[in-house]
């Protein structure tokens, strides 16, 4: 009996079907300064690791006259990016009266948007962060858990043979009556009923699961970042062109997926694709590029000179609706004979990523000035929200004068970790993507009067001050490089930052 | 068992004599009346649940709905564990004589069908929670935890369901009716959860595949149930109760203000939203009543060829013009409630009928299997209220 126990008990623990797990990848929460009318605010969107989940949305006001923050989930374009939910209230934390956090659901997949709205002092305004919306990994089954479920299973199983068999044997018989022969068979075939009942029931369940286990394996496989295939053309054409169709999975609905045209990607700082070709081993050297549309779907561009070697690369675009791609790719190059960049584009090569010794943080750029990493005091923590503060300083010390806005924003950050696990492309107003801001903005216009409530930090001026800093928080502990790109004089420069993050 | 306990059911005419049956006070044990209001609880428990889904959406462990569904689940889970530990310290009494053996244990079946579902639907709960962490908040009914859940409540139904209908059959009089009438009550709230009539709705009541649902399962849990209330009218009772028990919900869920806290949200909504409105289960009810009459010594198989297609048909001949009336502006109002809709849905017209059947052979060919399986439950059904009727423990 023991052994038959054990035996089926180990068939049902195997009839649990096994867990699928995935690495991190890339940096899903979303960091965001800017403005909600009056009030500055510093946004941190703690992503779900499954989605549907629950994200924690965190609002630090720069400024103490904010009284209440109410946050709602939209989509960001489309049916579903009208008609607001209940808005949820944030709670204020009792510590910091200026620290607000809400917890909300996230049910689906795809370009999102949180809606903050800030009541204080100066009056109601509201706030627009977009949001991209994906599960990342699952959870395996805790052992535990495992074997309380292979436990109650079998205790479920075992406990209801004998409840039907009583019922088949004794349910109709007249109270004082004995047993009779056909009653005892009647016990027999309700056994074995059951048990053919319940293995069934347990056999079907299993398949069901299974299939819901490869559907959501499959949502975390398609929402992750997708794969580019380059290829040369007449010695220094570089075209890129997905590895397979791109497809959003629509959470909730099996295998169900809303095919994604790269045709109709919508501009993000006036280009429809930023590739990031990065120098490996090493990042020792990154060029920042702007492919154009090439025929049925794909992207190319003209190479300026470039060096023989090993390139990883990275394009980001924005879908039409609002959810934005981050394109893997690895190509190797021969020497291209061209022109060196022009226009927005750009490149930089120094040293291979060394582990930084000391806090020290300058880095050199062209024309004998430097930009100046202003660190706090100690280690970098990951998933720790901060501002990433630089200074840019002439030759002789004294603070630059000839900042220019680098496609519409005071600099841009590239942040990659040494196993290129991590790449993020963020600005001086946070990690999203300006085309899913700028869609954003326009459904807040849409729905309020206060048209001038966006957190959007144009910097049309002629020049910018010396200082800028950058909202930002890295996703997991490692070895960074950190690429800062500005204009100056109409000439784009880029400084190179190494960290290693705990 | 002390002199002033009530007795849980009234002795056998076979077994005891007429005149010890009239000597004691007779009333239903409080046992009983514990499954049954668990029973009720989790129903109400569950609607309050759909509706929070359909106007408030976002879902947490103590939701209103859940919370009661929680208690009616322990409440009739506690009245099975307390019968049976009565019967097994009863020793040689009635309520010895009334139970089954079980498991060295004694009591009546259902009531250990009761505790078995009780432990089910617990072990569901953090099963459930656990699927949430790992597959994101279910957007769809059928998951494994669920099923488990659905299981255990239909097991819970089930107990209930014998343990009254061995309770009436070892009754007379009043207390027979009156185990009768709570029987009524549960045959209802078990024809609400029967899984095909999750595919009927208002825009499907103009297609055959609407009464091949029916006809899957209604007829044999209708009939079923009807005869083994061993009232006159059973069918037709808990047609009337089904029917009720909705609208009752219509009328009295919309008075809570409920709003939307999931996006996106497609309808404004304001307060709970209540199911849509029953299916006329009154009418084929007292047809098969009716029929049940009159054809009382025939064969089942007769009884089952004519009851089913009158089942079916009759059904169709009031759903049909009353689906009309439906979509009608003149039922959008408190009594009919439909222009309840959901926050989620993104109804271009709810108040179209859907096409199913994409030719008039194929509506005339799901309609004759409509009839035909109707035949075969209507057996069925007939044959679990026979067995139902025979129940004692």
């Amino acid at each position: 009996m023991k052994n038959s126990l054990k035996t089926l008990f180990l068939f049902v623990a195997l009839l649990l079907p096994g867990a699928h797990a995935h690495a991190h990848v890339g940096s899903a929460d979303v960091y965001y300064e800017g403005n909600a009318g009056p009030y500055p605010l510093f946004v941190t969107v703690r992503m779900p690791e499954v989605v549907p989940g629950v994200a924690k949305i965190e609002v630090r006001s720069a400024s103490p006259d904010v009284h209440s923050v109410n946050i709602v989930l939209l989509r960001l374009t489309g049916p579903g990016s009208k008609l607001p939910s209940t808005p949820d209230v944030a709670l204020r934390s009792k510590q910091d009266p200026q620290f607000f956090v809400s917890e909300l659901w996230f049910m689906e997949y795809g370009g999102l948007q949180a809606r903050i709205e800030v009541d204080g002092a100066k009056g109601k305004a509201q706030l627009s962060v977009p949001i991209a919306s994906f599960p990342r990994q699952q959870q395996p089954m805790a052992p535990w858990m495992r074997v309380m479920g292979a436990v109650m299973l079998l205790g479920l199983t075992l406990s209801l043979v004998p409840i039907t068999a009583g019922i088949a044997r004794e349910g109709t018989l007249p109270p004082g009556e004995a047993l009779q022969p056909a009653n005892r068979r009647n016990a027999r075939i309700a056994t074995v009923l059951t048990l053919l009942a319940t293995g069934w029931a347990i056999y079907s369940a299993r398949g069901l699961w299974n299939e819901e286990d490869a559907v959501y394996a499959r949502n975390v496989d398609l929402l992750k970042p997708p794969r580019v295939e380059a290829t040369l053309r007449d010695g220094n054409r570089l075209v890129l062109r997905l590895a397979s169709p791109l497809l959003l999975p629509v959470a909730g609905k099996g295998r169900e997926t809303v095919p994604v045209n790269l045709e109709e990607v919508i501009p993000d700082h006036g280009y429809l694709m930023h590739v990031f070709l990065v120098g490996m081993p090493g990042m020792d050297k990154v060029w920042h590029l702007h492919f154009d549309r090439a025929e049925g779907g794909a992207f190319s561009k003209q190479l300026p000179a470039m060096p023989a070697g090993e390139y990883q690369i990275f394009a980001d675009v924005v879908d039409k609706s609002g959810y934005p791609w981050t394109l893997l790719g690895k190509v190797k190059l021969p020497a291209i004979a061209g022109t060196a960049p022009v226009g927005d584009d750009s490149r930089w090569e120094g040293a291979r990523y060394a582990a930084p010794s000391s806090a020290v943080a300058v880095a050199p750029l062209p024309g004998g000035g430097r930009m100046v990493w202003e660190r706090p005091a100690g280690p970098l923590q990951a998933n720790v929200g901060t501002s990433f503060k630089f200074r840019v300083e002439e030759a002789d010390g004294s603070p630059a004068r000839d900042l220019e806005p680098y496609m519409g924003m005071a600099a841009h950050m590239v942040a990659l970790r040494s196993d290129l696990s991590v790449f993020a492309h963020v600005h001086t107003n946070g990690s999203v993507p300006m085309a899913a801001l700028d869609l954003a903005q326009d459904g807040l216009r849409a729905s309020s009067d206060a048209s001038d409530a966006t957190g959007m930090a144009h910097h049309h001026h002629a020049s910018l001050p010396a200082s800028f800093s950058i909202p930002y928080g890295v996703p997991s502990a490692g070895d960074y490089r950190f690429f800062i790109q500005i204009k100056r004089s109409g000439q784009v420069q880029t400084a190179a930052f190494d960290a290693k993050v705990q | 068992m002390s002199a002033t306990d009530t007795v849980s059911i009234a002795p056998s005419l076979e077994s005891r004599s007429l005149a010890s049956v009239s000597e004691r006070a007779i009333a239903i044990s409080w046992t009983i009346w514990l499954a049954f209001t668990g029973i009720v609880v989790f129903r109400i428990g569950s609607m309050v649940d759909v509706a929070w889904h359909k106007s408030v959406g976002r879902d947490e462990f103590w939701t209103p709905g859940h919370s009661t569904m929680a208690l009616g689940g322990l409440l009739f889970g506690l009245a099975g564990l307390f019968e049976i530990i009565k019967a097994t310290r009863a020793g040689a009494s009635e309520r010895h004589d009334g139970s089954a053996r079980i498991m060295g244990m004694y009591g009546p079946v259902g009531a250990f069908l009761l505790v078995w579902a009780n432990l089910a639907m617990l072990f569901s709960s953090p099963f459930d929670d656990w699927w949430h962490k790992t597959y994101g908040l279910d957007l769809k009914f059928v998951t494994p935890p669920h099923l488990l859940l659905m299981i255990g409540w239909f097991t819970g139904q089930a107990g209930a369901l014998f343990w009254l209908a061995s309770a009436i059959n070892r009754s007379t009089g009043v207390m027979r009716e009156r185990l009768g009438r709570m029987f009524v009550i549960v045959a209802a709230i078990h024809l609400m959860f029967l899984p095909t009539l999750g595919l009927v709705g208002r825009s499907t009541l103009h297609t055959a595949s609407c009464y091949l649902a029916v006809a899957l399962v209604i007829p044999a849990s209708m009939i079923a149930t009807g005869r083994a209330s061993r009232l006159r009218w059973g069918c037709t009772l808990v047609g009337a109760a089904y029917m009720g028990i909705i609208i009752a919900s219509i009328w009295i869920l919309p008075l809570f203000p409920a709003q939307p806290k999931l996006g996106p949200v497609y309808q404004q909504v304001t307060h709970l939203i209540p199911p849509q409105f029953p299916l006329l289960f009154i009418v084929p009810g007292f047809l098969a009543d009716l029929f049940l009459q009159r054809t009382e010594s025939r064969s089942s198989w007769l009884k089952a060829l004519l009851i089913g297609p009158a089942f079916v048909l009759g059904l169709m001949a009031v759903q049909w013009p009353f689906g009309d009336f439906l979509m009608s502006p003149a039922s959008r109002n408190w009594i009919f409630g439909t222009a309840y809709l959901p926050y989620y849905e993104p109804a271009v017209n709810p108040w179209q009928f859907k096409v199913l059947e994409k030719s008039t052979g194929a509506f005339v060919m799901t309609l004759a299997g409509a009839l035909a399986i109707s035949v075969l439950t209507t057996r069925f059904g007939l044959a679990w209220g026979e067995w139902m009727r025979r129940l004692r423990r």
